[in-house]
């Protein structure tokens, strides 16, 4: 069955409109899935003069969706009510799934501040989702760029912590979580390296021992379970091997880690997956680009990699519900 | 031509390992405008033109001087610095080899000390080679700091299009943390700056990279942005060096990449590796800075596993050399 995915426009206030534009207008997207828009359709229209598209209307459906009485477009400001929209199109996106509506939302780029001024108490929207969809399971953000996903043992924290945090547990559960990601992806075995901590990934104990006590016990432990994985593994050439096809995934102990790689590989192209979800669901790896909306500048390599992620997500899923 | 400045050398590096030959290889164009003068065991050498087929012949120096254009990219001048009697066998450690490669270094510090050379250009060593022939060094550039007379030390890691300098390098992360502080950061600050210009860059723009996630996030990842690093920045601009940050380490390379900076201080060995090495592990190269002379060398080892076939790639080398010219260039040597 053809996947069906739903849009979202994004913060209305930022470039999500003009990549959706783009992204419809691009004859690929109506042959992998049935597309529908999920927003204000007068929001959708500005988005399409601003790419300066003229997308097939037979290609895509719009659902109406204005949760709001009175919302003025504002391009670069972060306002409260785009906010409040962009929370209630998130919710209702992803609700469309769990009722059947739907197989996967691909959203365009959101606006933290404003969601904190439309009411969002959650750390990011990945856990807000959660909450919504009344899901307790593990999430987990993953960015994915050129073949390459990666996630990550700690986040937001300060370096000095990340030693603290990394033990058998989190370096094992953020491994299966990998693997199960991708799986969901439509990966049939997915192969996964786990970067070490360590510069020389310890050097044989000379530069730290978490690679000896800590992260090679995990590695082993995800193993045994059949997993496709392999490490500790020198931070430094494990993205080298990642680009050269070594691996489908790599397991990053801290932020930079995974970032730095990512971000020289090809910033503009990424895409952020809301990872554990009972509902597929990726965005851009990019921010909503106040600087240049309407402008018609905006590209959109990373929405329409988002969106072929986001399908493959949906086609797996199916496939899996039916078997 | 560039016949009458002063030579390079070159070290044979491990007689066992890739050396010898990536440095025949190197040497059968002309790569650099001055003369290089190759510094080790003649028979070493002689093999390694066998090995790698090169159009070569070897010409044995008494002393250094004498150098004449026509043998560029024809001859190999060498100074012999060791006499092995055989060459080793390849692959494999051997005490022998340790203490050959050493002493070639050890020759070559004393030319570049009495200002006999322009510089250093080093061939890999093997540390558990040196380590067999009881020379406690742990590689290169411990020798070259206590040898050369240099109290702080530092590597410049860079390729065409990106230049590092690391506040930290071999340690755990744990410890680099700790170690990264004031007096580190504006020691590696400064030792960037000096390596730009040494690079003939004249007013470095040099970006100093955070140490947390978003560079601390103003405090929400972390202090030391705000407790030591931006302060040894101001302390750096106080002493009239262009210096920013600190900047998020994700994005700070990208956009050194992208021209905006000469040469990013990195916080720990692989925030600045992780870069460098993405971005062209075969054509990286280290400059070791705060020694009294220049001294460049290849980003890798002395490959043991096809050493003696022949199929080393010496483009590292090769831009080792060519950065140890720039730098004998800007300091008109």
């Amino acid at each position: 069955m053809t996947p069906r995915i739903t849009l979202l426009l994004g913060d209305r206030n930022g470039i999500g409109p003009e990549l959706i534009a783009r992204l419809l207008a691009d004859p690929k997207t109506a042959d992998s899935a049935t597309v529908e828009v999920l927003g204000d359709p007068a929001v959708l229209d500005q988005g399409i003069a601003a790419a300066g598209v003229s997308p097939d209307p037979n290609g895509f459906s719009v659902t109406p969706f204005t949760p709001i009485e009175i919302i003025e477009t504002t391009p670069g400001m972060p306002t409260e009510a785009a906010g409040r929209e962009m929370l209630a199109m998130l919710a209702e996106g992803t609700r469309r799934v769990l009722d059947g509506k739907s197989d996967g939302v691909v959203f365009g780029p959101l606006n933290k501040e404003a969601m904190h001024k439309g009411g969002l108490t959650h750390e990011d929207e990945m856990r807000y989702l959660a909450d919504v969809l009344d899901f307790h399971g593990t999430v987990g953000e993953l960015n994915v760029l050129g073949g390459l996903w990666t996630t990550r043992v700690t986040s937001h924290i300060p370096l000095k912590h990340v030693a603290d945090h990394i033990t058998v547990d989190s370096v094992y559960d953020a491994t299966l979580f990998a693997h199960r990601t991708l799986a969901s992806a439509g990966f049939d075995r997915p192969r996964i390296a786990v970067a070490a901590l360590n510069p020389h990934a310890g050097d044989g104990g000379n530069f730290g021992m978490e690679e000896i006590e800590v992260i090679a016990p995990a590695v082993e432990k995800a193993k045994a379970q059949q997993l496709a994985v392999e490490g500790p593994y020198p931070s430094d050439t494990v993205f080298v091997r990642a680009r050269n096809g070594d691996f489908d995934a790599v397991v990053t102990m801290y932020h930079d880690q995974g970032q730095i790689a990512m971000k020289l590989m090809g910033f503009a192209e990424g895409v952020t997956v809301l990872g554990g979800l009972p509902v597929p669901v990726t965005t851009c790896g990019h921010g909503t680009g106040y600087d240049i909306v309407g402008q018609g500048a905006a590209k959109p390599g990373s929405i329409t990699n988002a969106f072929a992620i986001c399908t493959a997500m949906a086609r797996a899923r199916n496939a899996e519900a039916a078997a | 031509m560039g016949i009458d400045k002063k030579p390079l050398a070159i070290t044979m590096g491990d007689p066992s390992g890739i050396g010898p030959e990536i440095v025949v290889k190197t040497l059968v164009d002309r790569v650099v405008d001055r003369p290089v003068v190759v510094i080790g065991d003649p028979a070493v050498i002689e093999r390694a033109i066998d090995i790698t087929g090169a159009a070569l012949s070897c010409r044995i120096l008494d002393r250094l001087g004498d150098f004449d254009d026509a043998g560029i990219g024809t001859t190999i001048d060498i100074l012999p610095a060791v006499d092995m009697s055989e060459p080793p066998k390849f692959g494999v450690v051997s005490a022998a080899s340790g203490k050959a490669a050493y002493d070639a270094v050890i020759a070559a510090i004393d030319l570049a000390k009495t200002g006999e050379i322009a510089g250093i250009v080093t061939a890999p060593l093997h540390k558990e080679a040196m380590s067999a022939a009881g020379i406690r060094y742990p590689g290169h550039t411990e020798v070259l700091a206590d040898k050369g007379g240099a109290e702080r030390v530092a590597m410049m890691l860079a390729n065409d299009e990106l230049r590092t300098v690391l506040v930290t390098i071999h340690c755990s992360l744990r410890d680099a943390i700790e170690r990264a502080d004031f007096d580190a950061q504006l020691a590696a600050i400064r030792l960037a700056h000096e390596g730009c210009l040494a690079l003939g860059i004249e007013k470095p723009r040099i970006a100093v990279a955070g140490l947390n996630p978003h560079a601390g996030e103003g405090g929400l990842f972390g202090q030391e942005e705000i407790e030591i690093i931006s302060p040894a920045i101001r302390a750096a601009v106080a002493e009239n060096m262009d210096v920013t940050g600190p900047w998020p380490g994700d994005t700070v390379f990208m956009q050194a990449r992208q021209g905006r900076f000469d040469i990013v201080v990195a916080q720990y060995h692989d925030q600045g590796l992780i870069p460098v090495k993405y971005m062209g592990i075969e054509k990286g190269v280290n400059v070791t800075l705060g020694l009294p002379f220049i001294r460049t060398s290849p980003d890798h080892g002395t490959a043991f596993d096809i050493a003696g076939t022949g199929t080393a790639d010496a483009e590292s080398l090769r831009t080792a050399l060519r950065y140890a010219a720039r730098m004998a260039d800007a300091r008109v040597l």
